[in-house]
């Protein structure tokens, strides 16, 4: 499914995000990156419904996001946060169920359906032999897997994962990434991901949105798009390109 | 795996949530300075149920009917309203030191019955002083957090502050009082279920009995609003209606039980913790057993209150007296997070 976000204004204090357009293809990753302060999250944030846009919005498929219910909203379009620090250390299976909410009556509780596709979105992850275990005994990668998996079992269309490699080393890194590329390649789901790591974009993402200052300054395919002159723009410092065997890589 | 073991001890401590609130019901019913043969207490029971309470009087059947049976009864709901009440605001607030004092509810109905004993006499009964101020003081933490109420610290921080002025109200009727005003509030103040009448009984439990089942049915959700606003948003949650949903459930169970029972603390703190300690912090578990065991427990501590010296001990005391320091053995001994 396409998302496109059309004339959303966003203000926080001073800040203030504006986008005019902005378009997520469907079945296909978008990475958002830029400095810390561009607004990144802020728009990932009122994508998911958390904040309200002051004007314009997010659309699905032509169906604005602030106009539908909480519940239609959710069956939809799934949040992965960033790490958050939870009071109850629940085991990780019933964390990943609470990700059936949508689905659930006020009154009820998950049923063996739900279960079932708690267990099968463990399962897509690679943790299925983890979800007796208590949520805070799990390594930083393995939460975040964990979180991916609750988003899994909610079963949207749409994605959106707020820096989900920050303070992972390499390999884990990698393995988010991949899995990350999976959700649209196997799950034809439309992912948004906000990034720091700029190999990584290049590497997993087939499309780039740079942001600064709370506007997007470019958008598109990273070969088409990415340059030296943009990331010296963007981010205020040099950053090389240099051509390694057929690959870009950057340079400091 | 420790799967299946997990499992057994879950099925060990549900088999005991449920045998033990009604074993000791039994027991206590025998218990007291007016001994009742155990096998004169069903005969006496089932003859008043079948005569529509009136029929023939004995010392017996009256001791058992009019005082022994409502307290009991009382006991029981009181203890698991408390317990649920606070597992639940609990996971709601994402706060493991939060319960009804947290909410206003105790102060506020501290202050309704000092208005009633000190002030009003017998025009406005204690208990229902005591029930309405604990909704306005619920009301009043609600106004006061205004649109941020939604928001942990802010809910809190406003219960302290109404907290503190219905603990100063209080006072204030205090000072105003005249002696025997003033030893009747501080009895009632204190807390005791023997003063429960069977016409305060067909008020307050009814009002216990649904809120604590609408929290029971509430229970899974409140393990996704416990992982906070933001998130129960995004998994769909209508966050602001399902907050104040449980608050009014909780107040409105607190305030129910408060009103007949006084001033009853750490129930609602201890009780909770207790069962997350056994049983983790799930609250499908949590909330059932929270009920059970608080009403198991304040029916114990009430059995003690009224049996263990030649006087009654209030059991507001008690539950704190004892408590307390049973609940800082297992702290310490756990040794570990349990939340």
């Amino acid at each position: 499914m396409k998302a496109h976000v059309a004339g959303l204004v966003f203000s926080y204090g001073t800040f203030k995000l504006k986008i005019d357009e902005l378009v997520f293809p469907g079945s296909r990753v978008t990475a958002i990156v830029g400095p810390n302060g561009a607004g990144k999250s802020t728009l990932l944030k009122c994508l998911a419904g958390i904040l309200p846009p002051e004007r314009g919005g997010a659309f699905v498929d032509g169906r604005d996001l602030a106009r539908l219910g909480g519940r239609e909203r959710a069956r939809l379009v799934g949040y992965v946060p960033q790490e958050p620090t939870y009071m109850f250390n629940y085991a990780v299976l019933d964390f990943v169920l609470t990700g059936r909410a949508a689905f659930i009556p006020r009154f009820s509780s998950p049923a063996a359906l739900d279960v079932e596709a708690a267990r099968e979105a463990l399962q897509f992850v690679g943790l299925a032999d983890l979800e007796r275990r208590p949520f805070f005994e799990l390594s930083s990668g393995e939460r975040r897997l964990v979180l991916i998996a609750r988003t899994l079992a909610q079963r949207p269309s749409i994605l959106l994962l707020d820096e989900p490699t920050t303070f992972l080393d390499p390999r884990h890194e990698t393995e988010v990434m991949a899995l990350i590329r999976r959700l649209a390649v196997e799950r034809a789901a439309t992912v948004i991901v906000t990034l720091h790591a700029l190999d990584m974009a290049m590497k997993f993402a087939d499309s780039m949105v740079f942001m600064k200052a709370g506007a997007v300054v470019a958008a598109g395919p990273p070969d088409d798009i990415l340059d030296e002159a943009l990331l010296r723009s963007v981010y205020d410092v040099d950053i090389g390109i240099v051509d390694v065997a057929g690959r870009r890589v950057l340079v400091r | 795996m420790s799967g299946s073991r997990n499992r057994t001890r879950t099925t060990a401590i549900t088999v005991v949530a449920i045998v033990l609130p009604l074993l000791l019901f039994v027991l206590s019913l025998n218990l007291g300075t007016y001994r009742i043969p155990p096998k004169d207490v069903l005969p006496i029971l089932t003859r008043a149920v079948f005569s529509g309470g009136g029929g023939e009087s004995s010392p017996a059947a009256d001791v058992l009917i009019r005082i022994r049976l409502p307290r009991l009864l009382l006991a029981l709901f009181a203890g698991a309203a408390l317990a649920v009440s606070g597992a639940s605001l609990q996971a709601l607030f994402r706060n493991p030191l939060v319960f009804e004092f947290s909410l206003g509810i105790s102060y506020g109905a501290a202050f309704g019955a000092a208005l009633s004993l000190v002030f009003l006499g017998a025009k406005v009964p204690a208990q229902a002083a005591a029930f309405v101020f604990a909704v306005v003081a619920v009301l009043a933490v609600l106004f006061v957090a205004g649109r941020a109420a939604s928001q942990v610290v802010t809910i809190l921080l406003s219960g302290v502050i109404v907290s503190a002025l219905f603990q100063a109200l209080l006072s204030l009727v205090e000072f105003f009082a005249n002696p025997y005003a003033l030893q009747a509030l501080i009895f009632w103040l204190m807390g005791s279920l023997g003063q429960a009448t069977w016409t305060d009984l067909a008020i307050s439990l009814p009002l216990i009995g649904v809120g604590i089942a609408a929290l029971i049915g509430l229970r899974w959700r409140l393990n996704v609003l416990s992982l906070g606003e933001d998130e129960a948003r995004t998994l769909g949650v209508d966050v602001r209606r399902e907050k104040v949903l449980v608050i009014v459930l909780a107040a409105l169970t607190t305030a129910a039980a408060t009103a007949v029972t006084g001033v009853i603390s750490w129930i609602g703190l201890i009780v909770p913790h207790l069962v997350r300690m056994a049983v983790g912090p799930d609250n499908r578990k949590v909330i059932p057993l929270s009920a059970a065991f608080g009403a198991s427990l304040l029916l114990l501590a009430d059995d003690i209150a009224r049996s263990a010296f030649a006087f009654e001990i209030p059991i507001g005391i008690l539950t704190s007296v004892v408590g307390i320091p049973f609940f800082i053995v297992l702290l310490k001994r756990s040794g570990k997070v349990w939340l």
